[in-house]
């Protein structure tokens, strides 16, 4: 079987100091994941679950270890290069969805083209043809005020996705979500991972539901890697 | 990211907080627009004594005294004078037909003529004014010092013609002054009545108060009517009663036009107050003046007074930039203010656009647009505003000077340089005052502005 690597880690720490208390969310953590896997992490609450996915997605810095993704050192990228890579390396989705309130769903989805030097008339095609891959082609033009949850983590999807990033990390994606709603964005994300090769890791409190889709699960415990284990 | 991204951008933020983005704007517009009227009136004053000084011709002249105390020309107040260069060693040559003769022979000299000011009661029909009345040679007539409105300059020094200002009109009850050319007035001079005068009977003479003095009267054509003398600084016309010097010898009068002549008479002799002379370029100023003390005389330059008023211009300048200073201060701390509230506000939105991949330069980038869009807005407003309010100003100014019978006058110049450098330099205060702001909006923290909360 091909298992390239995608994303691994390596004595990975992450320490939050708030005065003169110092929080350790994350220790020693070593992972592999490889392409194309839908990897389900588990975890109390305050095991640093997001702490790791926001270091695997450029917005923070490890205070130790490295990270390594399709081959590149992002613990040791500056600024600017994190920037990039948050634009073209991956795509990430959170419980409240991040979107901007005031911008209709097309503009929210067009925002990372806009940064990425695209075109005014390219970035509306692309924009609309991703909403209609995640189904919400309909609605591009309501402001997310006016759309349910899961429509509304639908567009984040698509916005997510619109630079054609081969990772997507998801926090807790479905944690504002009723169930069936739940199950229909992670049938969504299962699906663009099947069909593109897309690697996705997942953030979730609902193990029985992510175990449905993920083909992996990591279990975390106080900052620690403390169970893994291959679902299929 | 493209520029019309940033502005796309930048305005549609704007946009989103109306009333907040034109109050601080106006801030803005407050302060160019008072800028751009004092700045504008500044010039417009600059102006308007350059373009006077240059179309009366006054940087050619030179006025000569003779030494000693020349200081009631102009009738100011004696201790507020316009700078005279006195001769250093004083007490020298009486200004007379002589001195002219050898004036007139100096290199750069154009024309000399001598200032006699004669009083004289000015009648036309039953309106009378008491004036001094000035005498021109036909040829300066017909220079670029005076500016005719109407009729024609001295056609010779000895006609009976008078030219008149336009000061006079009203005094003389005069409503078309068109028609008054080729009228007759009448101008009766003052001169001593020898018949009268009895040294043997002094004191009878002076316990009676009767004045050895009489009063004569001639007649003169209207020829010209000239508004130039409205001007009321250091300009060789000094009166609005203009005759030739030919017919003007004919006239009884008095030989001196205030007490200082007396004075300076020497050997029974009076000389003339005041010479003015005329160059053919204002660059023969220095050099003629200087012949001219070697000669004994004092002189007056009007481009020394114009440089005066020059240097006070600067002054005025400089006043200006210290106002301008602290209001843009102001209006800065108002764009600092409402681009810090904007970040607050817009806090998880940073994070977002940093989430999907803005870098720090980008966001810096739209905050600095953001500011100086308000910059800008701000700036063009307050231009209009300032030409807006130095139109009113000088409607008002005008409406009360045509009430005093003064030509229509214009009080603000806007050189196109003030109106580009008005909107450049709000753009560069609001630039200036939105590095803080866009400084901190790059540092946001995307994990912190994302936390849901
Ligand atoms: N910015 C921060 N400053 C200080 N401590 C922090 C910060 N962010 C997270 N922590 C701490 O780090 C630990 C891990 O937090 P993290 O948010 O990763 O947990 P989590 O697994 O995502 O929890 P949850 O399931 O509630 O989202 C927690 O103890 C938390 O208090
Ligand atoms: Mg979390």
């Amino acid at each position: 079987m091909d298992s390239k690597k995608v994303i691994a880690t390596n004595q990975l720490c992450k320490i939050y100091s708030t005065g003169r208390v110092q929080v350790e969310a994350l220790k020693d953590i070593n992972l592999d994941i490889d392409q194309g896997t839908f990897v389900a992490v588990a975890g109390a609450s305050g095991s640093g679950k997001s702490t790791l996915l926001n270091l695997l997605g450029g917005l923070d810095r490890p205070t130790s270890g490295v990270i390594e993704v399709e081959g590149k050192k992002i613990s040791e990228m500056t600024r600017e290069e994190l920037a990039l890579y948050r634009r073209f390396g991956v795509g990430m989705i959170f419980q409240s969805f991040n979107l901007i309130s005031s911008r209709t769903a097309v503009e929210n989805v067009e925002l990372p083209l806009v940064f990425a030097n695209v075109l005014k008339r390219d970035r509306r095609q692309r924009a609309e043809k991703m909403l209609d891959r995640v189904g919400l082609l309909p609605r591009r033009r309501h402001r997310p005020p006016e759309l349910s949850g899961g429509e509304q983590q639908r567009v984040a999807i698509a916005r997510a996705l619109i630079n054609e990033p081969k990772i997507l990390l998801a926090d807790e994606p479905t944690g504002n979500l009723d169930s069936r709603t739940s199950r229909e964005i992670l049938q969504l994300l299962a699906a663009l991972n099947q069909a593109q090769g897309l690697t996705v890791v997942l953030v979730s409190h609902e193990v029985a539901l992510a175990r449905e889709f993920a083909g992996e699960t990591i279990g975390l415990r106080d900052g620690r890697v403390e169970s893994r284990e291959r679902v299929r | 990211m493209k520029i019309s991204d940033y502005i796309g951008l930048s305005l549609s933020n704007l946009w989103k907080r109306k009333l907040r983005t034109f109050l601080t704007a106006f801030g803005v517009t407050v302060v160019i627009g008072a800028l751009v009227a004092m700045v504008g009136f500044g010039k417009g004053m600059q102006k308007n004594i350059t373009e006077s000084f240059e179309s009366l011709d006054l940087f050619n002249s030179l006025t000569v005294f003779p030494a000693g105390p020349a200081t009631q020309r102009f009738g100011f107040d004696p201790d507020d004078q316009a700078p005279v260069e006195k001769n250093p060693r004083g007490g020298g040559p009486i200004l007379d037909d002589e001195a002219i003769k050898k004036l007139e022979k100096l290199e750069g000299v154009q024309s000399v003529f001598p200032e006699i000011r004669f009083p004289a009661l000015i009648k036309f029909k039953d309106a009378e004014e008491l004036r001094l009345v000035q005498v021109i040679p036909a040829k300066i007539t017909s220079s670029k010092l005076i500016k005719l409105s109407l009729g024609k300059p001295f056609a010779s020094d000895d006609e009976d013609s008078v030219i008149l200002g336009t000061s006079l009109l009203r005094p003389l009850k005069i409503q078309d002054p068109a028609s008054l050319l080729g009228q007759k007035i009448e101008v009766a001079s003052i001169a001593f009545d020898f018949s009268r005068f009895n040294p043997m009977n002094i004191a009878s003479f002076l316990q009676e108060r009767q004045l050895p003095f009489k009063k004569t009267a001639y007649e003169f054509t209207v020829i010209g009517v000239t508004s130039a003398i409205s001007f009321g600084g250091p300009s060789p016309l000094q009166s609005d009663v203009l005759i030739p010097p030919g017919s003007a010898r004919r006239i009884e009068k008095l030989p001196f036009a205030n007490i200082w002549d007396l004075f300076r008479a020497r050997e029974g002799r009076l000389g003339y107050s005041a010479v003015n002379i005329r160059l053919s370029s204002p660059r023969d100023v220095d050099s003629v003046k200087r012949e001219i003390q070697d000669m004994g005389f004092s002189t007056f330059a009007l481009v020394d007074q114009f440089n005066q008023v020059r240097t006070s211009f600067i002054y005025m300048d400089m006043m200006l930039a210290a106002v301008a200073m602290i209001a843009i201060f102001v209006a800065s701390l108002g764009i600092i203010n409402t681009m810090v509230m904007s970040i607050l506000e817009r806090y998880s939105e940073i994070g977002i656009m940093k989430a999907v991949g803005a870098s720090d330069s980008d966001i810096q980038k739209i905050f600095f647009f953001e500011s100086s869009s308000i910059g800008f807005l701000g700036g063009v407003c307050g231009l209009a505003l300032g030409w807006v309010v130095s139109r009113i100003i000088n409607r008002v100014i005008n409406f009360f000077l045509a009430k005093q019978g003064l030509p229509f006058f214009e009080y603000f110049s806007f050189p196109l340089w003030l109106c580009l450098g008005a909107v450049a330099f709000a753009v560069l205060v609001s630039l200036v005052s939105g590095i803080y702001p866009a400084y901190r909006a790059a540092r946001v923290d995307p994990v912190i502005a994302l936390r849901h909360d």
